[in-house]
């Protein structure tokens, strides 16, 4: 992240991160019937990561979503692939949506769905993939490691050398290396 | 409507193709960009004229679009999304690597380099 | 019913819960092997349901075809599910005996079952657009485990891999949107239905063309295949095995399914360049590996050259042809597979594979050499070995249909395989060179030469007890090629009320 920080950015990109939260929280709400759903809401919301992570430098997203942004997809998957193979347990077919219609103190009437649990699933997965896509990339073009140290165990082999920096000269392949 | 979006994506084709045949990565890489747009762009000239017809899902009267095109394309944004991003990334690893994305620049040590037991 | 579905459940699962937990951590990798034998084990018992009372059908989320997603099992589809969790299973345990907790990749274990969920999706599915997604699942994992632990080297061989598929499933997308605005459905069975009233159509020539070209891309078939030879040697040995024995064979599997149950029969002349691409394949395939000089290159080449003895079957287009092209995939799944695995316990034994470097392994573990010998003897289909019952039905039916040219070539191609496998063996066993050390000392070749006899040993028996696997490609081709009894399973299974 280059040093100069904009007075106006800032400011405006910490209000709107919230505003926009709301929006996409709405959006994935609104989705089973209407124009919207997980995929609209998670775009929505990583859009503002990434709004932020340009406001205030890449190690700022990490350090606000606390979570690593793939173990967020991967929760996202793991939802959305229990919601569908859940009806497999009472003996229903694989993926089938079940309905509930009600009143809700202070809420009035709502319409809840299982395929809202696999929307949320949906919107995990988008934001997890697409802040972690942005936030490598991000952070590797502006001169920090790809990946924070916490979370070199998840993604280096120890065989590995690091990727960035320049181009050293071509290194001698040894055989297999043992796979 | 139809002749001209079916020239559209015929003129995206086209560019697409050119830019895919080119000898440096990132032309490459912007070739299967735009390819992929226009194979959307293609896609949803399945659904018919849209003239006359409305929004399927939200309930207008009338005939609506064939939604399944619509799926179909969506679809495809997500995975072209991602492999996008996938592309831009190992391309990016590639320039760090050899400082070149350019193909004669990057395969010229292939000869000496295939006699390594690889 | 719901059986159809575990194959692909389990890994997505397996490759979830895996993320989560860590695949270096003991649980991770605990769970992944204990979830590829329950694959194995699912499929077989929805291969043996399959083969005794018909195809199964599930519609997702109870809606039914052609409008709902359903996923069909056939027992061509089951067996295809057998051999892909076998090989699945052989991979992911070499991988975690080869290398210890703490040196392996945390994210090769959940890949692979990304991968597998691809594979077992793209045989499972009952509609073109599914196996598009089933398609971009597969290749975006293999796009990863290329080049997950991959060095500059690798990562120059892999771009081009990336670069053709990436096209190649554009292209694919393209059919599908040509598809449905052709036959205003992407469903298998509801495609066989309508495709029939278009024979003579050029239309539906134009887009079976397309097909071949995304499935040819796929399968490696003339002149689309030399994306291929160059991507595979640069993979670690167990992932090799997995690729080398599974992603070619989705692409045959998908154009059996294709020529077979969706498109009509009448179209000779899409069967007619099928084969004669394959002839071309097979000898430029064989060529290039003749060429090489380390074993997994001369084994990545000869996988174009087999694919094509496959895709030639498939070509002459006749009942007892399919069932050879059937069995045949059944029995390179196999052998490829295992010949990678044993080409990488030789090449953890010499440190590298490199046959000019290589030597004195006949010495130092004689069972290994004769491992690799009856894989190789197979490979190039000498008698009784599996290779031999497939490539003899497809000279015979070539014969019957007077295409000496093809099976000339088919004949040429085998000796040469010979040729370039005795190379090997003379180059890594029989050579006794007092240079080259043997590290017999590394005590993982062991249970890694105990996993190449496990599959050794099943094709062996594919090879000396062929009857009863030949007796189940043929119940596969007939169940493949019956289209109106496909498309009558399909679209008779019930569910909830559509309104179109």
């Amino acid at each position: 992240m280059n040093a100069t920080r904009s007075v106006l950015f800032e400011p405006v990109a910490r209000g709107l991160f919230f505003v926009l939260h709301v929006f996409a929280v709405y959006l994935l709400l609104r989705g089973h019937d209407l124009p919207g759903g997980g995929f609209i809401g998670g775009l929505v919301s990583a859009i503002s990561w990434v709004m932020l992570g340009l406001a205030l430098g890449w190690s700022e997203v990490g350090r606000v979503l606390r979570v690593d942004p793939a173990r967020l997809a991967a929760m996202g998957l793991t939802v959305a692939g229990v919601t569908g193979a859940a009806p497999m347990l009472w003996g229903r077919a694989f993926f089938e949506q079940f309905f509930w219609h009600g009143t809700v103190p202070f809420l009035g009437e709502i319409h809840l769905g299982t395929p809202l649990a696999f929307d949320a699933g949906v919107f995990l997965v988008v934001v997890g993939i697409t802040v972690k896509m942005i936030v490598v990339l991000g952070r590797s073009t502006s001169g920090m490691r790809a990946f924070p140290r916490v979370e070199a165990d998840r993604y280096f082999s120890i065989l590995e050398e690091p990727i960035e920096g320049p181009a050293s000269t071509p290194k001698e392949k040894g055989g297999t290396d043992a796979g | 409507m139809q002749a001209d979006t079916a020239l559209l994506s015929g003129v995206l084709f086209a560019v697409s193709m050119w830019l895919l045949l080119q000898r440096s990565f990132v032309k490459v890489l912007f070739g299967f960009v735009l390819l992929s747009n226009a194979a959307n762009l293609f896609v949803l000239m399945m659904s018919g004229e849209p003239v006359g017809r409305s929004a399927p899902i939200v309930g207008d009267p009338g005939p609506v679009v064939d939604p399944l095109p619509q799926a179909l394309v969506l679809t495809a944004i997500v995975i072209g999304f991602g492999v996008t991003a996938y592309l831009v990334t190992l391309l990016y690893r590639l320039f760090l690597d050899s400082g070149t994305t350019h193909v004669d620049e990057l395969y010229a040590d292939e000869p000496a380099e295939r006699e390594k037991s690889k | 019913m719901n059986l159809v579905v575990a194959p692909l459940l389990m890994p997505f699962l397996t490759a979830v819960v895996v993320l989560l937990v860590g695949g270096r951590t003991r649980v991770g990798r605990g769970l992944t092997v204990a979830s590829c034998v329950g694959q194995v084990l699912a499929a077989l018992a929805l291969l043996v349901r399959t083969a005794g009372s018909g195809i199964q059908v599930v519609a997702v989320g109870g809606w039914p075809a052609p409008h709902g997603i359903v996923l069909v099992s056939d027992v061509l589809a089951a067996l295809m599910t057998v051999l892909a969790s076998v090989t699945i299973l052989a991979g992911t345990v070499y991988g975690v005996l080869e290398m210890p907790a703490r040196l392996s990749h945390p994210l090769r274990l959940p890949l692979m079952q990304f991968l597998a969920v691809g594979i077992q999706l793209s045989f499972l599915t009952g509609d073109l657009f599914n196996l598009f997604v089933a398609f971009e699942i597969l290749l975006v994992s293999s796009y990863a485990l290329l080049t997950l632990e991959a060095d500059d080297w690798d990562v120059k061989q892999a771009f081009p891999y990336l670069a053709m598929n990436a096209v190649g499933s554009t292209l694919f997308f393209c059919a599908a949107g040509l598809t449905y605005g052709l036959l205003g459905t992407l469903n298998f069975a509801d495609m066989a239905m309508r495709s029939t009233a278009l024979v003579g159509d050029p239309r539906l020539m134009a887009l079976a063309l397309l097909f071949l070209a995304v499935f040819g891309l796929k399968a490696g078939l003339f002149p689309l295949y030399y994306w291929l030879p160059h991507s595979y040697p640069t993979l670690a040995t167990p992932v090799a095995g997995v690729f080398a024995g599974l992603l070619t064979k989705v692409g045959i599997y998908v154009l059996i399914r294709m020529c077979a149950t969706v498109l009509p029969h009448e179209l000779t002349g899409l069967h007619a360049l099928i084969a004669w691409a394959s002839g071309a394949t097979m000898l430029l395939g064989v060529l290039g590996a003749i060429s090489r000089n380390f074993i997994r290159g001369i084994l990545s080449f000869h996988i174009v050259s087999q694919v094509a003895f496959m895709t030639l079957a498939l070509g002459f287009f006749t009942p007892l042809s399919v069932t050879a092209a059937i069995f045949y995939i059944a029995h390179h799944i196999l052998v490829k597979a295992s010949l990678f695995l044993i080409g990488g316990v030789a090449a953890l034994l010499n440190r590298t594979d490199d046959l000019a470097r290589m030597g004195n392994l006949w010495k130092a573990a004689p069972w290994l050499g004769v491992l690799f010998l009856a894989q190789a003897m197979s490979l190039a289909g000498l008698p009784p070995l599996s290779g031999f019952w497939g490539k003899y039905l497809i000279v015979v039916e070539g014969v019957a249909r007077r295409e000496y040219v093809l099976v000339a070539a088919s004949l040429v191609a085998s000796v040469l395989t010979m040729f370039s496998m005795l190379k090997i063996w003379l180059a890594a066993f029989w050579n006794e060179d007092p240079t080259v050390v043997v590290h017999t000392e590394d005590p993982r070749w062991r249970p890694l030469a105990w996993i190449c006899a496990g599959m050794v040993a099943i094709s062996l028996t594919i090879g000396l007890g062929a009857e009863p696997l030949l007796r189940l490609a043929k119940q596969a081709s007939s169940m493949a090629m019956d289209r109106e009894g496909y498309a009558r399973a399909v679209l008779s299974t019930g569910g909830k009320e559509v309104q179109p």
